[in-house]
């Protein structure tokens, strides 16, 4: 029985919340009850009235439950259409109040769109680099199983049960004749079946039958896509081709498609690798040749690893005469394939996106700062419609839109400058990106931008929301009561902001400062040899036509060197089979005549091992300290000669001359003589800790080299001229033999050290943002806290205070907001650096002069923030804020 | 009292064309729906009430019929619902296919046996 008051309660609440369930409920008791009044009118007694009603009815639950879903779902739909409704409402008026204050949208936007731009484009890289699977089929089931020999990949294949389909490649770099000039391409070798293996078909022609792998077919080659549209136009008819490969004919049977990379971009070309069952490899252990296989079903990597660490032991004791002793030995690993394509990368890229990470926060926080100064600044207009019912999650809710409004902005223009930049980022890390040719602002790097633009919109305008909203509703009981208590609570916000802006701007300097003096320190290391007017150039005589230890091989390289030491200017010319810092230069283990005799036991292992022509050593400014350097006397068939590095010696004859020591390779060779010591030079990089360095002079040892050499010239002028001449003296011999990397010595020891500039040099770039960023913040709150004082300022100095005690208090003021940041920002920095180390060389990352630094940066910088507001303080005119 | 018993498809459109016609009277609550529908056929048609209100719903939600809050004759509160252009559209195409169909069926029921 439902009385008036009951149903008016209702409909009551229901106004404040709709009561579907109520209101289905009502509807069908006015029916029920309709019906039992006009049966009882028509003289039923009370009980048939009631039952005949019910009846007539039906199934009352049935109907009621299918009334109040529907009732229920077609409230919701009318809510979100309310809600869009509201939305679209918020956008419009966002977007006025945004063009009615121009300055502030594009600052805000401005760095905004820097934040963003910066993340999308780092995010983009990452993403394609480590993020992305590679682009084979079930690649996360691929692993490499690191180096090895023929010898080693045969019996592996024969026994590991958890991987299938091993194969195996080499990274070679052959000379290819194409009929016109002589090209270098780079290619690998590869067993046929390592395209199946991937999972990769060719685009063209066919791919590599287990045939083609078998000794004496195996002159056939897969063109990359890249090398068939350059080299060869593209044309379709490439297939059936004969080309030139170190010397030999070779057929072009297929081409791949664009996606298929491997082992990375820049091979230019595929051709079987042949592994003769006669000579499967010189040495277990040591031969250079890569593994690569597949998971088998249903096997795990641990798997994996466990049967490698039973089977790989096994190989040595079932092949005694091979094993190398234990200095050679090597544990072979199972890496996931993908981890080793992107290696050293990976951290370099999350490093990167950490410190763009910091650039958005510390972007945020401006913003959010701004976004407060102008909510204060509307305090009247939100107080206005506070007043008019705009309810306290309504304004919110108004501010949150408008802050979106402010990042989709910034994040439109965020991705644009991604775009622009990202492949100038690709382009200049210096050590190249693998995968470098995937990298672009994908769909994922979109969604990345998008989340991040509203993350950050929801960041930036939560705290000056809830604060505008907060004093608006105070504020709106008291509309004329002009700057309540916000004003003052607004600055402590704002301090608090800016002085974790401060201390995030300072972990970003204090990285990059870090990364500076590393690379500072790095780049005065001296390598050793004198790089000035030094120009290096390789040659790449084939292997088919010149045979290594050949005579022809040595007739014609000591007449390029004639004749490029005759070139005017020149002062010296000599020939080095691995040239330092460009490339590795090969270990070798050494016998020690009286010390380390016996090939059974572990022979020591000189870091690096190069072989050079007589001029070499005064051709790369590297002293003779004792003894002699080689001479042309230095021939086949006298008495071998080797010229050591100082801490070789000093490590073998600590006590007496090395000069007529007597050392030898493992195995039977003759003993060769010591007959010159010179200073330690850096080989792999300036970061080499040892650089003992055995020298053998070429002449001596052909055979044992391959036929692609580097030519070092001193003394000749323009690097791109004495290319060129060498080139033309090459060609002028044989125009089959290609010269290329054609580079000052100076751009060789630039080009080691390249890495570390390059990270120094972006973080840099995120830190100098990032310090822009903290000056602007802490101007604008200095000039907010002179605004909201102006009175106070001026009643100071009508009582007598000078002008520049009101400039000293405002500066100090901006001192302590940016000491307290500083102190912050480099607790949190001793926290964090040990993340750093691996980039750092010869400074620690707890350098006091770069923390020292810092702060004092950060104080020169909120001294010149604040100077502008505090000047203007001091101007003001104390009659005006007297009056005021 | 035998009455029709709502089967199916069939009468459901019909609900659905006596709903419309009753609306075209002027807007009435569920009960007077029913009441109407129920005097009009003296009583040979007569719905299950409580299939009516799910069928209100419908026409609602195709924008056939409108409802709003409102005081009854009693001086209760109740729904009561109107009928829209739409629905007086809806409602002339459907009743002169029913009294074609109609007409259609009586024809066939009153025609000769014819038994060859």
């Amino acid at each position: 029985m439902s009385d008036g008051r009951g149903s008016h309660r209702r409909r009551y609440s229901g106004f404040l919340r709709p009561d579907d369930a109520g209101d289905v409920d009502e509807e069908l008791a006015f029916h029920i009850q309709s019906r039992i009044e006009r049966n009882l009118a028509l003289g039923m007694s009370a009980a048939d009235a009631r039952r005949d009603a019910v009846e007539r009815f039906g199934d009352i639950a049935a109907v009621r439950s299918i009334l109040v879903r529907h009732d229920e779902r077609q409230r919701a739909t009318e809510r979100r259409a309310e809600y869009l409704a509201d939305f679209v409402q918020d956008i419009i008026f966002g977007w006025r109040a945004l063009r009615r204050a121009p300055a502030f949208t594009i600052a805000a936007a401005l760095t905004l769109a820097l934040g963003i731009g910066a993340n999308t484009a780092i995010f983009s890289v990452l993403n394609a680099v480590v993020l992305q699977p590679l682009p084979y089929s079930q690649p996360d089931r691929l692993v490499t199983l690191g180096q090895g020999s023929s010898g080693e990949y045969l019996a592996l294949r024969e026994r590991l049960r958890t991987i299938t389909g091993l194969a195996e490649w080499d990274p070679t770099t052959d000379p290819v004749d194409d009929g016109r000039d002589a090209l270098r391409l780079t290619g690998v070798a590869v067993t046929p079946n390592l395209m199946p293996l991937l999972g990769a078909a060719p685009m063209l022609g066919r791919g590599f039958t287990p045939n083609d792998g078998e000794v004496g077919n195996a002159h056939v080659l897969m063109l990359s896509y890249a090398t068939w549209r350059r080299e060869f136009g593209g044309a379709r008819d490439v297939i059936g081709r004969k080309v030139t490969l170190e010397g030999l004919p070779y057929t072009i049977i297929g081409v791949m498609g664009p996606s298929f990379r491997y082992p990375n971009a820049d091979v230019q070309y595929w051709r079987p690798y042949v592994i003769d069952p006669q000579n499967i490899g010189l040495m277990w252990g040591v031969g250079g040749k890569e593994f690569v296989g597949r998971l088998a079903p249903n096997t795990t990597l641990d798997q994996a690893r466990r049967e490698l660490r039973v089977v790989w032991p096994s190989l040595r004791t079932s092949n005694p005469i091979w094993d190398p002793g234990p200095q050679y030995r090597r544990d072979a690993t199972v890496t996931p394939l993908k981890a080793d394509v992107v290696g050293s990368s990976e951290p370099l890229l999350w490093m990167l996106f950490g410190a763009t990470l910091f650039v958005l926060a510390i972007a945020c926080v401006n913003v959010a700062n701004l976004l407060l100064a102008r909510a204060n600044s509307r305090e009247r207009e939100l107080a206005v419609r506070a007043a008019l019912g705009g309810g306290r999650g309504r304004l919110t809710r108004q501010l949150v839109t408008e802050g979106l409004l402010l990042s989709a902005v910034g994040a439109v223009a965020g991705v644009a400058l991604a775009v622009l930049t990202v492949h100038a980022l690709v382009t200049a890390v210096p050590t190249g990106l693998p995968r470098a040719n995937e990298i672009g602002v994908s769909g994922t790097a979109l969604g990345f931008a998008l989340v991040m633009a509203i993350a950050t919109g929801i960041v930036f305008s939560i705290v000056p929301a809830i604060r505008a909203t907060s004093a608006a509703a105070s504020a709106s009981g008291a509309m004329l009561g002009r700057r309540a208590t916000a004003s003052r609570s607004h600055a402590r916000v704002s301090a608090w902001l800016v002085g974790g802006e401060i201390a995030l701007a300072v972990m970003l300097v204090a990285a990059s400062m870090l990364l500076v003096r590393s690379f500072a320190a790095l780049r005065s290391i001296a390598p050793g040899f004198d790089p000035a007017h030094v120009v290096a150039a390789r040659i790449s005589a084939p292997e088919a036509t010149y045979t290594s230890g050949s005579e022809r091989l040595a007739n014609f390289y000591a007449d390029v060197l004639e004749r490029v030491g005759a070139m005017p200017g020149v002062t010296s010319a000599a020939l080095v089979n691995q040239l330092s810092l460009a490339e590795p230069v090969w270990s070798q283990a050494i016998r020690v005549q009286g010390q380390f005799e016996d090939v059974k036991h572990a022979l020591p292992i000189v870091d690096h091992f190069q072989t050079v022509s007589p001029g070499y050593f005064a051709a790369m400014g590297i002293p003779v300290l004792r003894g002699r350097s080689f001479t042309d006397a230095d021939r086949p068939g006298e008495p071998l000669v080797a010229v050591v590095s100082r801490s070789v010696a000093r490590r073998f004859w600590p006590n007496g001359d090395a000069i007529g020591q007597r050392i030898g390779y493992p195995f039977d060779s003759p003993w060769i003589t010591v007959v010159g010591v010179v200073p330690d030079t850096k080989q792999d990089s300036l970061r080499d800790t040892s650089s003992a360095t055995m020298y053998m002079p070429w002449a001596q040892r052909t055979s044992m080299v391959g036929t692609e050499l580097w030519i070092v010239v001193r003394g000749a002028g323009d690097p791109a001229a004495t290319g060129m001449a060498i080139r033309g003296i090459v060609h002028d011999i044989d125009r089959g033999v290609p010269v290329s990397d054609v580079r000052t010595m100076n751009d060789v020891v630039d080009n080691s050290v390249a890495g570390a500039r390059f990270t120094a040099g972006l973080v840099t770039v995120f830190a100098l943002v990032a310090l822009a960023l903290g000056a602007v913040g802490i101007f604008g709150v200095m000039s907010y806290v002179v605004n909201e004082r102006r009175q106070e300022m001026g009643l100071r100095i009508a009582l007598g205070s000078s002008a520049g005690g009101v400039v000293r208090l405002v500066v100090v003021r901006a001192l302590r907001l940016a000491a307290i940041g500083t102190i912050v920002g480099l607790a949190c920095t001793l926290g964090a650096m040990h993340s750093l180390d691996r980039w750092l060389y010869g400074v620690s990352p707890l350098d006091p002069v770069t923390f020292a630094g810092v702060a004092a940066l950060f104080c020169v910088v909120a001294v010149l923030a604040s100077y502008l507001p505090a000047r203007r303080a001091a101007r003001a005119d104390p009659a005006a804020a007297l009056v005021e | 009292m035998p009455a029709f018993r709502d089967p199916g498809d069939l009468l459901q459109g019909t609900l659905r064309i006596l709903i419309l016609k009753s609306l075209l009277l002027g807007r009435a609550h569920g009960y007077a729906i029913s009441r109407w529908i129920e005097d009009t056929t003296g009583d040979v048609l007569r719905i299950e009430e409580g299939s009516l209100y799910p069928a209100l719903r419908r026409l609602q939600d195709r924008g056939l019929v409108t409802s709003e809050w409102g005081v009854s004759e009693n001086n209760r509160r109740a729904r009561y619902y109107s009928i829209t252009r739409a629905g007086r559209a809806l409602l002339r195409t459907e009743a002169s296919i029913w009294l074609e169909y109609s007409h259609a069926v009586t024809r066939v029921l009153r025609a000769e046996p014819s038994l060859a």
